[in-house]
């Protein structure tokens, strides 16, 4: 997403080090289970430990639409975002019924969330186009 | 929706950049509604209206009219 408001601006300066966290979270959790092979509960706050961020980008993406005062931009990341929220589902229902037809292996349910990111950057990527084209 | 957004624009000698810094919007809205992919809110139409101190369907055909 590019930065052309104050709230876009923000949403990059939230959205870096929330990510930056991912990353040590997703490494720290990966070592210490190996290393400790931990139980109880220890192993449920390791295990939720990347959550944790990605939870916080979700809030830094919903703080942006909350702080966008450009309606254009708003509008237009909102169907972006409803075209990735479509792709999703459609992806994640399919695969669902051909996993239980045994024909797919299991799908880990945090894939969703990297299936609707895919979703939300095709279409800015096809609205960019389509700008350009118009301009 | 049709509008006279670029004519009035460009009677005054403003680039979209400079119009957007006016109604405090991003360059891309100001693309977006002169060229009819996007209409505007009711506020931010009065906003353009009055920039330009002119009438709302002054500015913004409408689309019963233009359709004839």
């Amino acid at each position: 997403m590019k930065a052309h408001t104050a709230a876009g601006r923000r949403y990059t300066r939230r959205f870096m080090p929330t990510m930056a966290a991912y990353v040590v979270a997703i490494l720290f959790a990966t070592w210490a289970m190996k290393t400790w092979h931990p139980t109880g509960a220890l192993l449920v706050a390791l295990s939720v430990l990347p959550a944790l961020p990605i939870i916080g980008v979700i809030a830094v993406i919903g703080l942006y639409l909350v702080e966008e005062t450009d309606e254009y931009l708003r509008t237009r990341i909102v169907q972006a975002m409803l075209v990735g929220l479509g792709f999703m589902l459609a992806f994640t229902s399919a695969w669902g019924f051909m996993e239980e037809g045994g024909v797919l292996p299991h799908m880990p349910a945090y894939f969703a969330f990297i299936l609707w990111c895919f979703g939300w950057g095709v279409a800015q990527c096809v609205q960019s186009f389509r700008d350009r084209r118009a301009a | 929706m049709k509008n006279r957004l670029k004519d009035l624009r460009a009677e005054r000698g403003w680039s979209q950049q400079h119009l957007a810094d006016a109604l405090e919007v991003s360059r891309q809205s100001v693309n977006a509604i002169e060229t009819g992919r996007y209409d505007p809110s009711l506020p931010l139409a009065f906003r353009i209206a009055d920039l330009f101190g002119q009438p709302i369907e002054a500015i913004f055909l409408n689309p019963k009219e233009t359709e004839q």
